[in-house]
């Protein structure tokens, strides 16, 4: 299995039309991992509070954002989630985000392989626009598989 | 000041941190300083001692206002090797 199997799977892949807010938006955007017991619910509020304290500093480029917070604040199992919201979050007022990659990471490196891939493919803002407008959760599973 | 140790920090020291320190190695290397280490943590604990040189993205700056100017290097784009690459080189020549 490649490193990106191993940490995303096709149900903690989804489109969203729209959030309410940021907080929303990580909310919905965690849940997939809550659901599949890879983290637990402290884990959103965890994020929030990051959020809140240092700013969005997980917006890694214009309409991406890797949502994570430390292994202590809720890591059962490291996994990735992927939520394309169609309307974008702002998480900084008049710059909207609609690529929300949720990182569960139990460790600061073990996670390397997974975050090499995601670099290298996000470093092309083409990559993300795809991914943006991917027509189903089914395509954007298979683009993040393709990288 | 010869540079020795390049420290990468984010809020939560593996996720915006790690990038930055796997572009950060490979920037290195390209500029043709290999003995440079690198790596990342979390952004409360940075200290001026813990390394020569710092990278941080753009919402993290205020954060290590502690840092003399000389020693950390901002990032706007925290996935634009290019931008880090002329940033890096500033530092190191």
């Amino acid at each position: 299995m490649s490193a990106m199997s191993d940490m995303l799977k096709r149900e903690n892949v989804q489109i969203v039309e729209s959030c309410k807010d940021w907080e929303d938006a990580i909310h919905v955007a965690v849940q997939p991992l809550v659901d599949g017991g890879f983290v637990t619910p402290d884990y959103i509020a965890g994020i929030i509070e990051n959020t809140n304290k240092f700013g969005p500093y997980f917006v890694l480029a214009p309409d991406l954002a890797l949502l994570h917070a430390r292994p202590e604040q809720g890591v059962v199992e490291q996994q990735l989630a992927v939520t394309i919201a169609r309307t974008g979050v702002e998480f900084k007022p008049g710059e909207p985000v609609r690529v929300l990659v949720t990182l569960a990471a139990t460790d600061p490196d073990s996670h390397l392989d997974v975050m090499r891939i995601l670099a290298t493919m996000f470093a092309d803002p083409a990559n993300i626009e795809k991914v943006a407008t991917a027509a189903s959760a089914d395509e954007v599973y298979r683009l993040f598989m393709e990288a | 000041m010869a540079i020795r140790k390049i420290m990468c920090a984010c809020g939560s020291g593996l996720g915006s941190s790690l990038i930055v320190h796997m572009n950060t190695e490979e920037v290195v290397k390209k500029l043709g300083h290999p003995e440079v280490e690198v790596d990342h943590t979390t952004i409360s604990d940075i200290n001026p001692t813990a390394a020569d040189l710092f990278v941080v993205g753009a919402d993290l700056g205020d954060f290590i206002s502690g840092i003399p100017e000389e020693q950390k290097v901002v990032l706007s784009n925290i996935l634009d090797k290019a931008e880090l690459e002329e940033k890096l080189k500033a530092h190191l020549g």
